[in-house]
C-alpha cells in the first residue's frame, strides 16, 4: 500500500515538474516580449541581459505607436474582425439552419461539395482572387478585406451539426402555433445554439486578427493595413530597436489575450468538440 | 401527394434563399477562382501586359514543366516537406504527452492549459517576432543562455541549415497546446471500463497505454496529422517575419507558398505562379489520400 502511494506520489511529482517546467518554456518568449518593451535601447540590447528593467519606459509604446499608424491598424483590425466573424456568423447561420432543418433539392450534394471545398489551400485561390478584387476596385477597401471571408463552411458545419441536436419536434409545434421558417430560427433555434454561436464567432474573430497573407496583398495604403500586417512592415522598418518591436507586439497580442481569458472555457470546448468527430 | 411535391418544392426554394449569400460569396471567391486558377496556370500572364514585350498568351502546360524542372521551386517543395516530415509527428509526439499529463486530476490544471494554449491564439507575426528577438545572434536570449552554459553562440537565422530545424521547433511551441487539447478531449472520451478489464487481466501502464489508449485516440491522431500536415505544406507567414521578408539564408526557408508570393507579386507571373500552387494543392491531396488510406487500416473508432 505504502509502495502504491509512494509511486502515485511520484508520479504526480514528476507531472507537475514536467508542467511547470513546460508552461514556463511556453510563457518565457512572452514574459520576455513585455520585459524587453519596458527596456531603454541599451538595457534591451544589454549583455549580460537585464531580466527586469529599471524603470517601466512607458514612452515605447508612444514612440512605436507614432513610427507607424498603429492607431488606424488597430481601427481597421477591430471593424474587420468584428465584421468578418459577426457577418459570418449570421450568414454561416442561415446556410446551416436549410442544412440541419429543411428537406431541399440538392441537399447532400451541395453539402458534400461545401465540405470539399474545405480541401481547397487558400494559396491556389490568392492569385485569381487578388486580380478579382482589382478588378471591383476593392484593393484598400473593407470590403475587400471582409466579404470574401464571410461564408465559412468549417463553421457552417459546426453550427449545423449543433442545430441537428435540437429535435425536431420543437419545430412541429411551433408550426401549430403559426410560427414560420425564419420566426422559427429566431425565436427558437438562435437562442437555444448562444454557447455555439459565439464559439463561432470566436474563432472567426481570432482567425481573422491574425489573418497575414491575404490582407499583405489586399492592401497597398499603409492606413489600410490591420495590425499583423503593420507589425510585420514595422519589424522590417525598426532594425535593431526591439524594445519598441516588442511594445508593438505586446499590444498587438493583448487584445487576443484578453478576449482568450475572457472567453476560454467557450473556446477551449469549441477546438475540443472539432476534433471529436 | 401532389400537395407533398409542392411543398417539398416550396421548401426547396425556401432553402435556397437560406443558402444564398453563401453561395454567391463561395461561388465567387472559391469555385470560380479554382476555375480560373486553372486557366491562368495554363497562360503566361504578366499582370500588366506591355505590347510587344509582355504579352499574356496561351503556352498549354509548358508553366508546369518549367516549374518540375525550376531548381527553386523544386527546392521550395523539398524544404517543406522535410518540415512537415518532422513538425507534424514531433508536435503531435509532444502533445500525446502533454493530453496525458493534463488527464490526471492535478492542481492548477486550467492554468497549465492555458499557458501551453496562449501561443496558439497570439497572431503569428507577433508570435514569429518574439522568436527573431530570442534568436538574434548578438542580443538574443538564447544565444545568452548557451554563452552561459559555455557553448559558442550560434548564428540561428543565418546558418541555412538551422532554418527548418528553427521553423520545426517554433512550430511545436504554436501548436502543441491546441493538439494537446484535442487529444485530451479524445483520452477523456475513452470509456474507462476498459482500463479496468485489463487491470483485472493484469495489464500494466505501459501495456494499457499501447493496448487501449493508443488504439482509442488513433481517430483524433489521424485528424491532427491531416490537419496539421496541410498546414505545415502552407507555411508562409512565419518565415515572411523570421527573414524580415526574405525566404531565408540561400532559401533555406523557401516554402512553395513564399514562392507563389514572390512569383506573383514580386514578379508579376500570374500564370506561372497558379501553376504552382495547381502543383501544391496536389501534393498536398496526394499526401491526404495516402493518409487516409494508411488510416483506413490502423485507425479504430470506438462504437
Amino acid at each position: 500500500m505504502i509502495v502504491i502511494k509512494l509511486k502515485i506520489g511520484a508520479l504526480r511529482g514528476f507531472s507537475y515538474a514536467v508542467l511547470i517546467s513546460g508552461s514556463i518554456l511556453m510563457l518565457l518568449p512572452f514574459l520576455w516580449m513585455i520585459s524587453t518593451s519596458f527596456k531603454t535601447f541599451a538595457e534591451a540590447l544589454a549583455m549580460p541581459p537585464v531580466w527586469i528593467p529599471d524603470q517601466l519606459i512607458w514612452s515605447n509604446f508612444a514612440d512605436g505607436w507614432a513610427m507607424a499608424p498603429f492607431a488606424r491598424f488597430f481601427i481597421n483590425s477591430v471593424v474587420i474582425a468584428i465584421a468578418t466573424a459577426g457577418g459570418g456568423v449570421i450568414l454561416s447561420v442561415l446556410a446551416a439552419y436549410a442544412f440541419a432543418k429543411m428537406n431541399f433539392f440538392g441537399k447532400n450534394i451541395i453539402f458534400m461539395i461545401l465540405i470539399g471545398t474545405m480541401m481547397i489551400p487558400g494559396i491556389v485561390l490568392l492569385v485569381p482572387n487578388f486580380l478579382t478584387i482589382v478588378r471591383f476596385g476593392w484593393i484598400d477597401t473593407f470590403q475587400g478585406l471582409i466579404i470574401p471571408w464571410l461564408a465559412s463552411v468549417f463553421v457552417i458545419f459546426l453550427l449545423r451539426q449543433f442545430f441537428m441536436s435540437i429535435p425536431n419536434e420543437l419545430w412541429d409545434s411551433a408550426q401549430i402555433d403559426g410560427c414560420g421558417r425564419f420566426q422559427f430560427l429566431w425565436r427558437f433555434i438562435v437562442p437555444l445554439s448562444i454557447p455555439a454561436l459565439s464559439t463561432a464567432f470566436l474563432l472567426r474573430f481570432i482567425g481573422s486578427w491574425n489573418a497575414f497573407l491575404w490582407v499583405l496583398i489586399m492592401t497597398n495604403r499603409e492606413e489600410m493595413r490591420t495590425v499583423p500586417v503593420g507589425l510585420a512592415l514595422f519589424a522590417q522598418e525598426a532594425g535593431i530597436e526591439y524594445q519598441l518591436m516588442m511594445a508593438m507586439a505586446t499590444l498587438a497580442i493583448i487584445p487576443i489575450m484578453l478576449l482568450f481569458l475572457a472567453c476560454q472555457r467557450q473556446f477551449i470546448e469549441g477546438v475540443a468538440r472539432t476534433g471529436i468527430k | 401527394m401532389i400537395r407533398n411535391r409542392k411543398r417539398y418544392w416550396l421548401e426547396t426554394g425556401k432553402a435556397y434563399l437560406y443558402l444564398l449569400p453563401v453561395l454567391v460569396i463561395l461561388g465567387v471567391f472559391t469555385f470560380y477562382p479554382m476555375v480560373r486558377a486553372l486557366h491562368l496556370s495554363l497562360h503566361r500572364w504578366p499582370l500588366v501586359e506591355i505590347p510587344g514585350r509582355r504579352e499574356r498568351e496561351f503556352v498549354g502546360i509548358e508553366n508546369y514543366v518549367n516549374l518540375l524542372n525550376h531548381p527553386r521551386f523544386l527546392r521550395s517543395l523539398r524544404n517543406v516537406s522535410l518540415y512537415a516530415l518532422f513538425s507534424v509527428p514531433l508536435s503531435i509526439f509532444l502533445a500525446i504527452g502533454l493530453a496525458i499529463l493534463l488527464n490526471q486530476k492535478l492542481r492548477g490544471r486550467a492554468l497549465f492549459r492555458l499557458a501551453f494554449f496562449l501561443p496558439f491564439v497570439t497572431p503569428a507575426v507577433a508570435d514569429a517576432l518574439i522568436w527573431r528577438w530570442l534568436l538574434d545572434y548578438r542580443f538574443g536570449l538564447i544565444n545568452y543562455f548557451l554563452r552561459y552554459l559555455g557553448v559558442d553562440p550560434v548564428a540561428w537565422l543565418t546558418t541555412p541549415a538551422l532554418a527548418i530545424p528553427l521553423l520545426v521547433i517554433l512550430n511545436s511551441w504554436q501548436t502543441v497546446g491546441f493538439q494537446g487539447l484535442i487529444l485530451l478531449a479524445g483520452l477523456q472520451g475513452i470509456n474507462s471500463q476498459y482500463y479496468e478489464a485489463a487491470k483485472i487481466d493484469g495489464a500494466n501502464a505501459w501495456q494499457q497505454f499501447r493496448r487501449i489508449t493508443m488504439p482509442l485516440l488513433t481517430p483524433q491522431i489521424f485528424f491532427l496529422a491531416i490537419i496539421s500536415a496541410i498546414s505545415a505544406f502552407e507555411l508562409f507567414t512565419q518565415v515572411f517575419v523570421l527573414w524580415v521578408g526574405s525566404p531565408g539564408p540561400v532559401a533555406s526557408a523557401l516554402t512553395p507558398v513564399f514562392y507563389i508570393f514572390e512569383t506573383a507579386f514580386r514578379r508579376h507571373r500570374m500564370g506561372l505562379a497558379s501553376a504552382a500552387a495547381y502543383i501544391l494543392f496536389a501534393v498536398i491531396f496526394v499526401l491526404t489520400l495516402i493518409q487516409f488510406k494508411v488510416s483506413q487500416k490502423r485507425v479504430h473508432y470506438d462504437q
